[in-house]
């Protein structure tokens, strides 16, 4: 049996139910009840990954996490918009941190500039623009709060086991399934064995090379999707017929002319 | 790990009380100037405390941060408590933040500094590779304070302080990208101390070798650092205090402090990117490794030297050029700035790959005028292409106006004949 095991799945039943209290329902009630049950969720989740090696590494690691996982609830759990893009931007943050740790620095900076600087920046720019005073009816009420929130747990149960198995060495789960030597993996390792890993002091730079020769067709084919997006929003905006044509904008002008 | 701890924090501890008192004399300074350009005396009372020594007004700062330390905390009822608070403390923090990755001087001498093993870098984060993504990555972080205070002020002036703010800031980080990505061309690294370091190796700062990259990137800070002729977000005639009308003490001085942080910033950025950063010819020699006490010092004033005289600049711009409008901002911005940056990355992308040919052809210094007729050829083209109206007819988009009012038996346009002028 390599099923998943009971600490996760209860977890993973206690964070769907959490959440699923949590979310706007019309009502506030039960939600300090599904806030301790989130809580504990996240307390079994931690307590199923705990023994890493170092202290240190550790203590950065879980901080990170709990920042990453905590605004993300709140970002789906608030009701003002506005409140849901900051919980989003500390989440972002986190995933950020979280890229720094592993040493893709690239990676970490590139999430905020692009996700919170640019995205989340355009967003807000909307948001602004929303009544500050009391929420109307589609802030109040989540959609499918019963499908999203057994989707959220489900996923968060099934990385979280996956992680404890292969990382951790839960030892049964991996032995049960012996790796094939999937090819990337390895080609990836080969080219580490040549030195060429990018998570060097001249990371960038390396970043780049990756990117602009085993890459390329992906890089290019994102540009182009870019460009086409672009150029599709310019289209739309922009009407080639001259103003003058367009005829009278109001009844009145339609009757005088 | 000690050891590196300690110096790391020593670095930090350097930099915030230098920032810190730096802007609080800046303010000074600028209200010196301002005092200058208008013919008046300024600030020249306050000296030492409880004596009747004036000592020229240096003790202004020291009263005026007082004062705002012991305001009235004020709270408006009508506010968003919680992003009240937050937004200022975000945007210093940004604002802080990015000293992370700016170097302050070069190196010390090796073995200069006793119980120390290794050369000591005179920048806080010395290993970050990604620096100029970092400092891209923290700008927009600062956006948020921006936008939070308009919104959480819950009142018309901050609103629409915080949005004109953010259509700037996003409108120029553009142009000043591409003015980046032309300095990361020629120096192959993000890294600010190796951006200085090719160009103090060279002995050619990046101002003479890619002028249009230069021009670009001054005005596009000073729209960053939300100067005058860019202080849209908080013009006074128009919008009171902008995004921070509604604060008042200790989180009003946050936001006035992160103001003329970014001010800093951009006057660092400018020095280290086009400027040299430490480099002068003949004090401070070339190599990035190998430096005598006094070439350590020499470059510590130097680049000091230099962002002073930048920030002088600055000053003095606040107080020579009227505030544009808001449509002749954005214009400014996509239809000059963003073309002429990319003409520029193109020329510097060009010059990169056919260096050894033109060096063979030109020589390095038909390379640089080479460039400096391309800037030349590229404004005047801007200049006619897309030129800054001033005057105030109406628009383009007044046609669709104009159409309606003729089908109404008006006379068309607003402003009379001229709306068939110059367009």
């Amino acid at each position: 049996m390599t099923g998943i095991d009971n600490i996760t799945l209860i977890a993973s039943l206690l964070l769907g139910l959490g959440l699923w209290m949590l979310l706007p329902r019309g009502s506030s009630r039960g939600k300090a009840f599904g806030l301790v049950l989130t809580t504990a969720a996240m307390g079994l989740f931690a307590y199923k990954l705990f023994p890493l090696d170092d202290l240190v590494s550790d203590a950065v690691f879980y901080v990170m996490t709990a920042v990453t996982l905590v605004s993300a609830v709140g970002a789906v759990t608030m009701r003002s918009p506005v409140y849901c893009a900051i919980w989003f931007a500390l989440t972002l943050l986190g995933t950020a941190g979280l890229f720094f740790f592993q040493g893709a620095q690239f990676l970490g900076v590139a999430t905020i500039v692009v996700y919170a600087g640019a995205i989340l920046v355009t967003f807000l720019f909307v948001l602004m623009l929303c009544n500050p005073e009391g929420d109307s009816l589609y802030d109040r009420l989540s959609f499918e709060a019963g499908i999203s929130s057994i989707t959220g747990a489900l996923l968060v149960g099934l990385l979280t086991w996956t992680a404890a198995a292969t990382v951790f060495g839960d030892a049964k789960a991996v032995a049960a399934k012996p790796a094939e030597g999937p090819a990337p993996i390895a080609f990836a390792s080969s080219y580490e064995a040549q030195g060429k890993s990018i998570l060097t002091d001249h990371h960038v730079e390396r970043l780049g090379m990756e990117l602009f020769t085993r890459h390329l067709l992906a890089v290019e084919v994102a540009g182009t999707l870019l460009l086409v997006a672009l150029v599709g929003a310019v289209a739309i905006v922009a009407h080639s017929r001259p103003a003058d044509e367009l005829g009278p904008a109001t009844e009145e002008g339609r009757r005088n002319a | 790990m000690l050891a590196i701890s300690i110096e790391a924090l020593i670095k930090i501890a350097l930099l915030v009380g230098g920032l810190m008192t730096g802007a609080a004399y800046f303010v000074l300074l600028e209200r010196w100037i301002a005092a200058w350009v208008q013919d008046r005396k300024g600030p020249n009372r306050v000296g030492i405390p409880l004596t009747k020594i004036k000592l020229f007004g240096l003790g202004q700062p020291l009263a005026d941060g007082l004062k705002f330390i012991f305001k009235e905390e004020a709270t408006p009822r009508h506010v968003d408590k919680v992003l009240f608070t937050l937004a200022p403390i975000s945007i210093l923090a940004a604002a802080l933040a990015i000293y992370a990755v700016i170097p302050f001087g070069s190196v010390l001498p090796k073995d200069g500094v006793p119980g120390v093993d290794h050369q000591i870098n005179l920048i806080v984060a010395p290993g970050i590779d990604v620096g100029m993504i970092y400092m891209f990555a923290l700008s927009s972080i600062a956006v948020y304070g921006v936008i939070l205070g308009g919104w959480a002020s819950n009142s018309k002036y901050s609103l629409l302080g915080g949005l004109r703010s953010s259509a700037q800031l996003i409108a120029y980080e553009l142009p000043m990208g591409l003015a980046i990505v032309g300095v990361v061309l020629m120096t192959g690294s993000m890294r600010l101390e190796e951006v200085i370091g090719v160009q103090a190796s060279t002995g050619t700062w990046f101002a003479f070798s890619q002028p249009l990259g230069f021009v670009i990137f001054v005005v596009a800070s000073f729209a960053e650092a939300a100067r005058l002729p860019f202080d849209l977000p908080e013009a006074e005639q128009e919008l009171v205090g902008g995004y921070h009308t509604e604060y008042a003490g200790m989180r009003l001085i946050m936001y006035l402090i992160a103001e003329f942080l970014h001010m800093i910033t951009a006057s660092f950025l400018i020095a280290i990117l086009f400027l040299g950063g430490w480099h002068f010819w003949g004090i401070t020699g070339g190599s990035s490794t190998d430096v005598t006490w006094f070439q350590a010092i020499a470059r510590i004033v130097v680049l000091n030297v230099k962002i002073f005289a930048i920030i002088v600049f600055f000053m003095l711009a606040r107080w020579s050029w009227p505030r544009f409008r808001f449509d002749q901002l954005m214009s400014l911005a996509w239809k000059v700035m963003l073309p002429l940056g990319l003409v520029n990355l193109v020329a510097v992308a060009c010059l990169v790959e056919y260096q050894p040919v033109l060096e063979s052809k030109l020589g390095s210094l038909g390379i640089t005028a080479a460039m400096w007729a391309i800037a030349f050829v590229a404004w005047i083209a801007a200049g006619i292409l897309a030129p800054l109206h001033s005057d105030n007819s109406a628009r383009k988009d007044n046609f669709v106006l104009d159409a309606e009012r003729r089908n109404r038996g008006l006379r068309p346009g607003i402003a009379g004949p001229s709306a068939t002028g110059p367009y």
